[in-house]
């Protein structure tokens, strides 16, 4: 019977699980750059390009993070992969273009 | 015993009927499909509120109103509700079910406690602030964005609460684990969601 839960778990469709270990270390990983993402806030002097910059990339690792080792999409079926990161970059391209549309950039000056 | 229950699984495997051509489970692709057009509806109503930002013609503004300590610390309560997630499912695997339920229960309080942090949130802005879905644009568009993410969290708890109460009855074990993988691709999907909604929205000036 040992062998069903690995059974369930991986003829859903995805190959192997990060282990618990894995995944407290994700964990600690992302309240690391959380807190590193609110204290870049209070720091004085940065320029608007750079902390825009930087929180993007911070989000953008957090992401990666749940998605690849919480999610399992890291061990996953590359179909599973397909369906989430094509719509996803639909998504993005969505955002990008509402903003267009709008002149909303978040890194260059507001025209009013 | 263990031929026969490998034997056993092989044969669940063959006749499952949630087991496609693609040798995929059903249930945990449609889970991916529907989160993959949620990336979509999500980025409409982000790109929205980016789209407007700073062009509302009344306040109050943004850097009014937020909260940033306690919009982290709710941040903080669905990063670890993602854990205590894995680590349910990693128990369940194990088939110890009362473990499984225990960390259910805990990313369902956690959960909770994220909603009811938004909803004292939602109303300060609107007893405080006087900021509502009709005050202004910043209004209208960060109310019905953050309000459906409060929505779905919501819809979220009602599902682990559902397995929690499956788990006492003695109805979910090792062999519901899909079930459980599909209701923890859902519940870390609205944590991926306040990653983008709390840095696009709180954090960037």
């Amino acid at each position: 019977m040992a062998d069903h839960g690995t059974a369930a778990a991986t003829h859903g469709g995805g190959g192997g699980h990060a282990t618990v270990k894995t995944y407290i270390q994700v964990a600690i990983a992302l309240a690391i750059i959380t807190g590193v993402e609110v204290a870049t806030l209070y720091v004085p002097g940065i320029p608007n390009p750079v902390l825009v910059i930087s929180l993007l990339v911070m989000s953008a690792v957090k992401f990666y993070l749940v998605v690849g080792f919480f999610m399992h999409l890291k061990y996953d079926h590359p179909i599973m992969r397909a369906l989430f990161v094509g719509p996803l970059a639909i998504a993005v391209a969505i955002i990008l273009a509402v903003m267009a549309l709008f002149s909303a950039f978040l890194l260059l000056p507001r025209p009013h | 015993m263990a031929d026969h229950a490998a034997t056993h699984d092989v044969t669940h495997a063959v006749h499952d009927p949630n087991i496609g051509n693609t040798g995929l489970d059903h249930r945990k692709m449609g889970m991916w499909a529907f989160l993959g057009s949620d990336c979509m509806f999500f980025g409409s109503l982000i790109g929205t509120y980016l789209a407007y930002k700073g062009k509302s013609i009344s306040g109050p503004t943004p850097h009014d109103v937020f909260d940033i300590p306690l919009t982290s610390y709710s941040a903080a309560l669905l990063l670890a509700s993602s854990l205590t997630m894995v680590l349910a499912l990693a128990a369940l695997q194990d088939n110890r079910v009362k473990v499984a339920a225990g960390w259910l229960l805990a990313t369902a309080a956690m959960g909770l406690h994220f909603v009811l942090n938004q909803v004292y949130e939602f109303w300060t802005f609107v007893h405080h602030h006087g900021l509502t879905l009709g005050t202004s644009l910043f209004g209208s568009t960060f109310f019905v964005l953050t309000g459906f993410h409060g929505a779905h969290v919501t819809g979220g708890v009602l599902w682990l609460l559902l397995l929690v109460s499956l788990a006492w009855r003695g109805k979910l074990d090792r062999r519901d684990y899909t079930k459980v993988e599909i209701a923890g691709l859902y519940w870390h999907f609205v944590d991926i969601v306040w990653i983008a909604i709390f840095t696009i929205i709180y954090l960037i000036p």
